[in-house]
């Protein structure tokens, strides 16, 4: 308080009391009421390719012309893209974290922290753009692929979108352990590398476990980098573990093909189905790193 | 031989540790490089200042550019009168725990709702549903809406960080609710809101899957002149010259407009973080 002065209406308050009541209780109304908004509007446009195509939706052949929706393939993409960025993103990103947390001094925390909101501001179509001009090229190249638009380069993409996520969350996980621990643990003679894995480590478990949920909803929800670079071939390929092909992930799908289908049509209906299988993966995501893990109050450090 | 073995392992353990990290900050050099060396080159007056030509392969980004500006601006003005709502409802007047996690839940599940999704919304909900065909200012309220839980949870936290005694050292001097809240409350949470909102407007600015369905078109677009109608934006427009990844001319322009999108992000999030830096010291 800069000694400002308080001044007193008292004609107007019990007004302003009322509408300013009014005001905040509505605006809250708003904001609670659009995520179900969202998820009605999304379980009612789905319910036609839900009510009629039952459990044809869960096979692997996706061909509107023949009224086949299987969004199998999507899935498969929409996963193995996941899992792909993620078995590079884990292990890179908590060697980083640890790195920052537990080898660089205090007072460069800050910049770090800086260096990786810069690289997680960097716009999604950036990444796309750059995956487009350099990444698929390369891997093209180096693997002599007909296209290097392939599901190991959208996965190779997106580890490096979900990187700074990952380390920042991962950084501030081994930070919340108390020094008491690693100390006490260096009185008994222990090495770095055992302090670390068998001490900060251990107790930095759910919150990392946290991080990871949260950086694996990002990389499922993610869509114009991988849109750009995944190829768009649904397809389940024949054989599961080869990544070095065109595939098609459930925001890809939507992103290339939903403003071309005709408005509550069977097509756009089983579009939309994908949409809310998408959410509701990422909504039960969020809710288990809520409820088990504490993800705290970290929206935006 | 133990001893040797303990060492060696640190040793291993240091090495893996420093080449993660090596490899990391390659990729942040080569990611920033890539973007300014590539940018810059297409880089001018001409081009910023110009509008686009021949689908975007000739020509500039001056329509984009205001685009994208005008689109967050609205953004910024739907967003931050219903996020100070919530943020006040938050901390002064939801007092049941049980409430409050339900409230963290819809915050922090909205905050994690796919932007393809906030995308389809839109689509069904404003160009369907409510017949407003492709609309910019529909696009603007699917990003409020969507940046939505970034501004609450920074008031929310400017305001519950300042110390009770204010209130009550208000409400002894006779002050009403609302009088608290606007008089006390709100000039010094105003820091934590805008702060939420710049960081907000930086996500927003970037955002394609969102608008891209509700907001933009690809050509022939200059500024609206009324609410209704398409918009062309930064993101949109480098996506459309993304997909003619084999032209070279659209590809140098989609790096000039990838150049100055990433400066407007740089520069929101550089205003977010001095303000960030102010409310640190605040209640020191």
């Amino acid at each position: 308080m800069k000694g400002k002065k308080l001044s007193v209406i008292p004609v107007m308050s019990a007004w302003s009391n009322r509408i300013g009541r009014a005001y905040i209780l509505i605006s809250t109304l708003i904001s609670a009421i659009i995520i179900l908004l969202i998820a009605l509007v999304l379980f009612i446009y789905s319910w036609e390719a839900i009510s009629q195509q039952r459990a044809d939706l869960f096979t692997s052949i996706w061909n509107p012309a023949a009224g086949q929706f299987g969004i199998l393939a999507m899935l498969y993409g929409s996963l193995m893209v996941t899992v792909i960025a993620l078995a590079i993103a884990i292990p890179l990103g908590l060697a980083t974290a640890l790195f920052t947390s537990e080898m660089l001094g205090v007072r460069y925390r800050f910049h770090v922290k800086f260096l990786l909101e810069l690289l997680a501001g960097i716009p999604s179509v950036l990444y796309g753009l750059i995956g487009v001009a350099f990444f698929s090229v390369w891997l093209g190249d180096l693997f002599d692929l007909q296209s290097g638009r392939t599901i190991l380069t959208a996965g190779i993409l997106l580890a490096i979108m979900v990187l700074p996520t990952i380390i920042t969350l991962g950084d501030d996980a081994l930070h919340n352990v108390p020094r008491q621990y690693r100390e006490a643990a260096q009185g008994l003679g222990l090495y770095p590398h055992e302090v670390i894995i068998h001490i900060v480590l251990p107790l930095a478990k759910t919150d990392i476990a946290g991080a990871v949920l949260l950086a694996l909803g990002r990389a499922l929800g993610e869509t114009m980098a991988v849109m750009l670079v995944i190829g768009g071939i649904d397809k389940i390929p024949p054989s599961l573990v080869n990544i070095m092909v065109p595939g098609q992930t459930i925001t890809s799908k939507l992103g290339r093909e939903i403003e071309e289908t005709a408005f509550a049509s069977m097509h756009f209906s089983a579009l939309i189905f994908m949409g809310l299988a998408l959410l509701v993966m990422v909504l039960a995501l969020t809710a288990i790193a809520q409820h088990y893990f504490r993800p705290g109050l970290r929206l935006y450090e | 031989m133990n001893r040797n073995s303990r060492y060696a392992a640190n040793y291993l353990f240091t090495a893996v540790v420093w080449s993660a990290v090596i490899i990391c900050c390659a990729l942040l050099c080569f990611l920033l490089s890539t973007i300014i060396w590539n940018g810059v080159y297409a880089l001018s007056f001409k081009f910023l200042l110009s509008p686009a030509s021949g689908f975007g392969a000739n020509g500039g980004i001056i329509y984009q550019i205001t685009g994208s500006i005008l689109l967050i601006a609205v953004t910024a003005i739907i967003s931050l009168p219903i996020a100070l709502g919530v943020a006040i409802y938050k901390s002064e007047f939801l007092k049941s725990c049980r409430l409050q996690r339900l409230s963290n839940l819809l915050i922090y599940g909205l905050n994690g709702v796919p932007s393809v999704i906030f995308g389809i919304f839109g689509l069904i909900f404003f160009v369907n549903l409510l017949g407003a065909g492709i609309s910019w200012f529909a696009g603007a309220i699917i990003l409020a809406i969507m940046i939505l839980p970034t501004i609450v949870l920074s008031t929310y936290q400017a305001i519950n960080s300042i110390p009770t005694i204010y209130r009550e050292s208000a409400q002894a001097l006779g002050l009403d609710t609302w009088q608290i809240i606007t008089r006390v409350l709100l000039p010094q949470g105003l820091d934590g809101a805008i702060t939420g909102l710049l960081i907000g407007l930086a996500r927003a600015i970037g955002e394609t899957a969102p608008i891209m369905f509700v907001a933009t078109a690809f050509s022939g677009v200059d500024i609206p002149d009324s609410l209704n109608g398409p918009i062309t934006t930064l993101p949109t427009h480098i996506l459309a010259l993304a997909k003619q990844a084999t032209d070279a001319q659209a590809l140098q322009n989609a790096w000039g407009a990838g150049l100055v999108l990433l400066c407007l992000v740089m520069l929101l999030g550089f205003a977010a973080l001095m303000g960030r830096i102010r409310l640190k010291t605040r209640w020191q």
